[in-house]
């Protein structure tokens, strides 16, 4: 019985691949892999002022994320139990990845004021890419697709602004305007030298903040092109057998695009971890 | 050849050479790691922490090329 199964198997797959050769490949479209980012409106609202508030694509991932986030946190919250089952350990794991790989191990004081933030903010960015891992309906022609609000400036940028805001507001209210601003240039040094430092840190502050956004950004954009592109290979080379052959590939993008949705919201809190603390013990 | 395939030899140059100061960058800072904890297994906690905010800080070189790519293919028609 055993061993007619196997041969089964090997000729459904040899029947598989022969019949793969011989097709010809899918519908003969091109592949535009930009469209994939586009946005259009999907619900039209009127425009206030400058600001379009139509509801796109990205809008609704925002609010699926945070719809999870919600009822993650509601549901895990009312069943506490002293004996955690998997999913309640696995969620306490994430928790304390915030709380102790982050926030503690880099912020020398302040962790009570600003884990909320931190842990808020990893949470937000981790539940975002990992939702633009699903396939969902918001493709063209409402097709399953993948598409991730992190894969859009404007939602990093607005995440690293807030990073960006709190950090300035961390140091004035903790050293004054005039302390804090300070503490940005060496004392001791000659006038015209002080000037200098505090210019290159003033930039190097707006490139913080240019460089968190991005990071985020271009790795979302990078992953998801990736993804098209080795989930499209039908499309490209025309044929179902070099398509079937690259799906294992697709396989270990896919994996590994989960490794990378962890790892940028782990860098993203840490690095917002990192200013917040600097701006706290900016007192050299 | 025409103007704008000036624009995408440009981005492939862009991302190519971009990537190659990341890449080294990289295989240095995660190699020192590694290497430091072999040498101190009990820090390796915090060498690991400090190790993925240097990933974050030098990868992002080689998101700006990606980005400059990005604008040349798309933008700069």
């Amino acid at each position: 019985m055993k061993k007619g199964l196997k041969w089964v198997w090997l000729v459904v797959v040899v029947v598989a691949l022969a019949g793969l050769f011989l097709l010809p490949g899918g519908a003969k479209k091109t592949l535009n892999v930009a469209g994939e980012f586009e946005l259009t409106p999907i619900v039209k609202l009127p425009a206030v002022g400058p600001v379009d508030l139509s509801i796109n694509k990205a809008v609704i991932y925002l609010w699926l994320a945070t719809a999870v986030i919600v009822i993650l946190a509601i549901v895990i919250a009312r069943n506490l139990k002293p004996q955690p089952g998997r999913f309640q350990t696995a969620v306490e794991g994430l928790y304390a990845l915030a709380r102790d790989g982050i926030a503690r191990s880099v912020m020398k004081s302040g962790v009570d004021t600003w884990f909320p933030y931190i842990g808020a903010v990893f949470f937000f960015v981790l539940i975002n890419n990992l939702i633009g891992l699903v396939p969902l309906p918001f493709g063209e022609h409402h097709q399953l697709s993948f598409y991730t609000a992190t894969a859009n400036l404007y939602v990093t940028i607005t995440l690293a602004l807030f990073t960006f805001v709190f950090t300035h507001y961390a140091g004035i209210n903790k050293y004054g305007v005039r302390k804090y601003v300070n503490s940005w240039m060496p004392t001791g040094a000659p006038p015209v030298l002080r000037q200098f430092i505090f210019v290159i840190h003033a930039v190097s502050e707006i490139f913080r903040l240019v460089s968190l956004s991005v990071r985020l950004f271009a790795n979302m954009v990078a992953g998801h092109a990736i993804l098209a592109v080795f989930f499209a290979m039908a499309l490209i080379f025309q044929s179902y057998l070099i398509a079937a052959a690259l799906q294992g590939a697709s396989v270990l993008i896919y994996l590994f695009e989960i490794f990378v949705a962890v790892i940028q919201a782990f860098i993203f809190a840490i690095l917002s971890a990192v200013y917040i603390g600097g701006a706290l013990d900016s007192g050299h | 050849m025409n103007p704008h395939a000036y624009a995408e030899l440009g981005a492939g140059l862009a991302m190519g050479l971009g990537a190659i100061g990341p890449g080294i960058g990289l295989g240095i800072l995660i190699g020192k790691a590694l290497e430091s904890i072999a040498r101190q297994p009990e820090v390796a906690g915090d060498i690991r922490t400090n190790m993925f905010i240097g990933i974050g800080v030098t990868e992002a070189v080689a998101l700006y090329a990606f980005v400059v790519a990005l604008i040349l293919v798309f933008v700069a028609k």
